[in-house]
């Protein structure tokens, strides 16, 4: 979109201005437009004196509120602290004013209330403008100008507060060196502030006599260091104006911290001493301070604190603050160390013990002793069918089985009581049992004893055989007194399977194992025939023996030519038969 | 009076033979006379000779048959072993006459250890009418088996008459039948007496 022309823009500017406060509340289409318009305008104006804006001119077009403000702050911010550098400079010298603009009559008001609210922003934008500095120097000189411009306009209804600030700056334009100059100043001024007198000193002695214009502004407004410094400058000069500035500095020189804070005891004592110190050092700037501030309270404390901060460490290089801390870590350790523990931290801990409700805060770890309550999903009552579907298929139940009773001593053998008459007559009865008594052996067997008798013998004889059938060695033919077959098998096998005692002591004794007839030699006795005759005898089983073997051998071999040839003249009369199949088919 | 190295040879001990029945009653004879009741007259007369052999060849008593007087009588002869014979066979045929077998009855002659209790179903309940009744068949049992049951059990023999009892047998057995004769009388099941029955049997078997 194209940039209205200048003209377009002051227009714009001008009706703004003359609409009525109460046309605001409600929104309208054309005030929004010539707000549009004279931002611009005024922006475009502005663009020169900055050298880094990222916008060469202000986008308004389909853009709300916020985005337009924020274009114009980056644009405006770094000329705001330039600005305000400049009019604090020109607060300290206010003769510079005048001679940079012999104009700005009308606007002294203007200048007043600029430099409120300037003061009033100051010490934000302190450290912020020594940095802007190097930028804003060779803007300075053309801002200033239309700033005025700008300003005369009298643009203050629109939404730019920042603008209205540049506009009131005023004084004159100082050149680089004195712009360091003033830097340094200032930079002087925040090491007093934070490192003590000897600053301070320095600066009251440049300044003097050349601020009394600006405390009576200053006074009932800041609350600020600042501007204590400044007043404490000023007091200075007022109350010892009058070239004390070499006994200022030697008693400065001289002053210790004893002579401000008693032997470093604390900040609350010093206060008194002040007051009784008044006398002794002259040039203290805290004692001025002391006097001045005595009515205001704040001031005081903040004062106090201040120098004590300032006082006892002096300028600590960094591992002394790195050892400082530790140190602090270490004493707070041990002082928990020494201290009794908290009551979480102790062992078994009753509620007289701990205080009211602390058990609450507290995240408490138990041990449920009780299974927490299973949660019945779909799932789980799913998963219980499907086992018991499984269950009932395989037939898988887990019914109680009965226990099996503890083995007591055997059931005793309970005869089984006849209910018919007896055959037997008293006399019988008893005399059996007499005879039982007597000789065991002798007694007549019952008819029961009998039978078992027999039942038993024939169980020994199926066991014999089941034995035999999964044993590898042979076991022994029940004994039957009648015969008794002794094998010459070591004894071992006859025994039990798992015999206690292992004995490999053969069945039969040699005489038995003996197979041989007539008189026995040894090899040594032997006379040389029987040895011949030994040798011949020998070779004659052989013979027989191999002769056997190759007859059989032969046998064989002979029988598998046959079936080979056998199964040939089969194979080949197969052959034929398909052959003339063939034939025939083919023919057919 | 000197003592000498050796004592004067003292005289053998005499050997006495026992008193011969004769003897000891001074050659007079003694008599048992045992009365039959009627219902155990044909019976008798049925089993004499069973009773009379054992009597009259091993015990050598003479016994005979009064037949006016209902009466067995037993007499003591010249070379009757032992007085005691004539008490036992006079016993014998008690035991016959009260109901036993002879052949349980002989048990009586063979050993001397065999008593025979009797009691009366009053002396343990009194029982009237019906109840006794029941009571009789209760000590029975059916066709006899709660009966034979504690005979064979027991070693003693049985015999229900009516409202008298009688046990033969030895004097632990016989305790041990009239136990359970009593429990039976008082009113105990059957089952229960058997079973009492065959731990007590058990037990004294054990202990011999």
């Amino acid at each position: 979109m194209g940039r209205p022309s200048e003209a377009a823009g002051m227009e714009a500017l001008h009706q703004l201005k003359s609409t009525e406060p109460p046309q605001w509340l409600a929104p309208s289409a054309s005030l929004s437009e010539s707000a549009r318009a004279a931002s611009q305008h005024l922006f475009a104006s502005l663009r020169p004196h900055v050298r880094k804006s990222p916008f060469d001119e202000l986008l308004v077009d389909n853009f709300d509120a916020e985005q337009i403000w924020q274009q114009i702050d980056l644009l405006t911010q770094p000329l705001v602290r330039s600005i305000r550098r400049r009019v604090k400079h020109w607060e300290k010298n206010p003769a510079e004013i005048e001679n940079l603009l012999p104009e700005v009559a009308d606007g002294g008001k203007k200048v007043a209330q600029g430099k409120k609210m300037e003061e009033i922003d100051d010490d934000d934008d302190d450290d912020g403008g020594d940095m802007d500095m190097d930028d804003d120097d060779d803007d300075d000189d053309e801002e200033m100008d239309v700033d005025n411009d700008g300003e005369q306009d009298g643009g203050k209804d629109e939404g730019d507060e920042s603008e209205e600030e540049e506009e009131e700056k005023s004084g004159g334009i100082e050149d680089k060196f004195l712009k360091i100059k003033e830097l340094q100043e200032h930079l002087e001024d925040e090491e007093a502030r934070h490192y003590g007198l000897d600053a301070k000193n320095k600066k009251s002695k440049k300044k003097s006599g050349s601020k009394k214009l600006e405390d009576e502004d200053d006074d009932s407004e800041e609350g600020e260091e600042d501007k204590e410094e400044d007043d404490d400058e000023d007091e200075e000069v007022d109350l010892f104006a009058g070239g004390d500035d070499e006994d200022e500095e030697d008693e400065m020189g001289n002053a210790r911290y004893e002579d401000f804070f008693g032997k470093k005891k604390g900040g609350s004592e010093p206060k008194p001493r002040f007051k009784d110190e008044l006398g002794e050092d002259s040039s203290s700037g805290e004692e001025e301070k002391e006097e001045e501030l005595s009515s205001d309270d704040d001031d005081d404390e903040e004062e106090d604190d201040d120098e004590n901060v300032n006082k006892k460490p002096k300028v600590l290089s960094t591992h002394e603050k790195e050892v400082q801390k530790i140190k602090s870590e270490i004493e707070k350790m041990e002082k928990a160390n020494l201290d009794p523990k908290t009551w979480t931290m102790q062992g078994e801990v009753t509620a007289a013990n701990r205080p009211k409700n602390s058990a609450l805060e507290v995240d408490l770890d138990f041990e449920h002793n009780v299974r927490p309550v299973p949660v019945i999903t779909e799932e789980v009552t799913q998963s219980l069918e499907e086992i018991i579907k499984k269950r009932i298929i395989e037939g898988q139940f887990d019914d109680i089985k009965r226990a099996p009773g503890l083995p007591s001593k055997a059931p005793r053998e309970l005869k089984p009581v006849d209910e018919n008459k007896s055959n037997k007559g008293l006399a019988e009865v008893y005399e059996e049992e007499f005879v039982q008594q007597t000789d065991p052996a002798a007694a007549p067997l019952s008819f029961s004893d009998e039978q078992k008798k027999e039942a038993s013998t024939l169980f020994k004889k199926l066991c014999l055989k089941l034995d035999a059938l999964s044993h590898f060695h042979f076991a022994p033919k029940p004994i039957i007194e009648d015969m008794s077959i002794q094998s010459n098998v070591p004894a071992l096998a006859m025994e039990e399977i798992a015999p206690v005692a292992v004995s490999d002591a053969a069945m039969l004794a040699p005489e038995e194992v003996f197979s041989g007839k007539g008189n026995v030699k040894a090899e040594v006795e032997l006379t040389q025939t029987e040895r011949k005759r030994r040798r011949a005898k020998k070779k004659r089983k052989f013979k027989a023996v191999e002769t056997k073997k190759m007859a059989s051998k032969k046998a064989r071999e002979d029988e598998l030519r046959k079936q080979k040839e056998g199964t040939l003249l089969v194979v080949q009369v197969t052959h034929l038969c398909c052959q003339i199949n063939v034939m025939l088919n083919q023919k057919l | 009076m000197e003592i000498d190295g050796v004592a004067p040879p003292v005289p053998e001990k005499p050997l006495f033979e026992p008193l011969k029945a004769h003897e000891m009653s001074d050659g007079k004879v003694q008599f048992r006379k045992v009365s039959v009741p009627p219902h155990r007259y044909t019976p008798l007369k049925k089993a004499w000779m069973e009773i009379y052999s054992p009597v009259y060849e091993q015990m050598k008593v003479d016994i005979r048959m009064n037949l006016k007087a209902r009466k067995v009588e037993l007499k003591t002869r010249g070379d009757t072993p032992d007085i005691s014979n004539l008490q036992k066979c006079a016993d014998f045929v008690h035991a016959f006459m009260m109901g036993f077998d002879v052949i349980d009855a002989v048990a009586l002659l063979r050993m001397d250890e065999l008593y025979v209790d009797s009691f009366e179903i009053k002396d343990v309940k009194t029982l009237k009418g019906e109840h006794k009744s029941r009571a009789i068949g209760r000590l029975s049992g059916k066709g006899g088996k709660t009966k034979f049951s504690i005979e064979n059990a027991t070693k003693t023999r049985i015999v229900l008459a009516d409202e008298k009892i009688h046990i033969l047998g030895s004097f632990r057995n016989i305790k041990i039948a009239r136990d359970a004769l009593c429990s039976l009388i008082l009113g105990a099941p059957p089952g229960k007496v058997n079973s009492k029955l065959r731990q007590v049997t058990a037990r004294s078997a054990e202990l011999f």
